[in-house]
């Protein structure tokens, strides 16, 4: 095999249930690649080291911090990103608890929360309130002070209505 | 925050990986990623080539093999968390990996990578230097197994050779008295300190015990002492206060933003405390 630095790859995964292929180099991030190659925006980048959680997506249906993954690792894999979230102009149930909850002001990490609060539903739809918190807790929100938000997934959960739109896909 | 021009290869066998990696004094394993990423994103490492084993087989797997449990390098945090056989046979790794960061860094983690990755702040080597564990390692002059007492040997830094990979870990369980300590500022940030603590229980007493700490020093290491102290007397309370007082005699503590080393030593001082008693209750 020969490979040279500049060595650029081809790489192609599902996103919310469509195809993406580019040809990147090795160090793009899946962030970047969300961004700026398949150009969804909503998946934000805070500290870019894996502190923050803004850049929370589903990864095979499992949360995953985009900026500490590299494009081509998740080559042949299933994203999903907050963009499979609402159907068209319509909120899903948990998009409309944190609004409902007030559950975001900035909405800067609100991706982040909310990927990982589907990835919490699907897995266990009745989580008491110490799951949300020990779930969220790897999530930094400069703005609510994180009882809104919890509450928004505790309203979703209540609800009993998660969005499984993006597994059907 | 940005990561450094590197290669990247995804081998499909050992075999090619062990060959990637011994091609370039500067190629690395990526495993989960999740040490090595930020590492990358803040310039602090700059492999030539990274080796992704994510599509080598062999390398996952938890297996019961009776007096002890072989973990692929593989295991993410997250499958160590959910596994049936570690929450019967290996309770101290189930207490232990809730403090791993977060349920996003959980899934994608791997116990190899942690573990060949050394960080003194590690649960991973904190409790496999407690528990006696094995490593196996494969690398162009072939397999070996190393012990964990001749395996973590400074701060982030291991016996592992730099074309070797780790592939799996030989956990024992036959030390049935355990306990594990963490003291964070908050859950899923680094530990401050950690103390883990193991034996084999037998007639009140404990054979072998073997107590050790991270974070709170400059690498995973054990405390002789505290054990020669624990493996002498029944476990009493008297001798949980005495284990307190020789660990804090013990260890020169970092200081740091987060924590002074008086600070440490206190809460080493208090885990260990609470460590014996554990085992007391083990025992």
């Amino acid at each position: 095999m020969s490979i040279t630095p500049e060595e650029r790859l081809d790489v192609s995964m599902t996103i919310n249930g469509r195809r993406y292929r580019a040809t990147v180099e090795a160090r793009r991030t899946l962030a970047d690649f969300l961004r700026e190659d398949a150009q969804l925006p909503g998946t934000k980048l805070g500290c870019e080291h894996g502190v923050c959680g803004a850049c929370t997506v589903l990864l095979d249906d499992l949360p995953a911090r985009a900026c500490l993954t590299l494009a081509v690792q998740a080559e042949g894999r299933q994203i999903r990103t907050v963009e499979s979230l609402a159907d068209g102009q319509e909120l899903n149930p948990l998009q409309r608890a944190f609004r409902e909850q007030h559950g975001l002001q900035c909405g800067f990490c609100t991706a982040g929360f909310l990927m990982t609060a589907t990835a919490l539903l699907e897995e266990n739809p009745t989580p008491t309130r110490e799951d949300i918190v020990e779930t969220v807790s790897g999530s930094l929100c400069r703005c609510t002070g994180y009882q809104t938000i919890v509450s928004a997934i505790e309203q979703a959960a209540a609800e009993g209505q998660t969005d499984t739109e993006g597994e059907n896909q | 925050m940005k990561p450094p021009k590197f290669r990247y290869v995804a081998p499909r066998t050992l075999d090619d990986a062990i060959e990637h990696l011994a091609s370039d004094p500067d190629a690395k394993v990526l495993s989960g990623g999740q040490s090595l990423m930020p590492l990358l994103a803040m310039r602090l490492a700059a492999p030539s080539i990274l080796v992704d084993l994510q599509h080598v087989p062999g390398l996952d797997g938890i297996e019961d093999q009776g007096t002890s449990v072989l973990i692929g390098a593989r295991v993410t945090h997250r499958e160590i968390e959910r596994s049936s056989v570690i929450a019967e046979r290996l309770p101290i790794l189930s207490s232990a990996v809730v403090h791993i960061a977060h349920p996003q860094i959980r899934s994608r983690g791997t116990f190899g990578g942690s573990t060949a990755h050394a960080d003194p702040s590690g649960e991973w080597p904190t409790i496999l230097l407690a528990v006696g564990a094995t490593m196996h390692a494969v690398g162009p002059r072939g397999r070996r197994t190393i012990g964990a007492d001749d395996f973590f040997v400074g701060p982030f830094t291991s016996t592992l050779a730099e074309d070797e990979i780790l592939t799996h870990v030989s956990v024992p369980t036959t030390r049935t008295a355990w306990s594990f300590q963490e003291a964070a500022v908050k859950k899923g940030d680094y530990g401050l300190a950690l103390v883990a603590a193991t034996g084999t229980p037998r007639d009140g007493v404990l054979l072998d015990p073997r107590v050790t700490v991270g974070a709170a020093v400059g690498s995973v290491r054990r405390l002789a002492e505290v054990e020669r102290l624990l493996a002498e007397a029944p476990l009493t309370e008297a001798v949980a206060d005495e284990a307190a007082v020789t660990a804090a005699a013990s260890i020169d503590p970092i200081s740091d933003i987060h924590g002074n080393s008086e600070y440490r030593r206190k809460l080493v001082a208090s885990l260990v405390r609470r460590a014996v008693r554990e085992l007391t209750n083990g025992a």
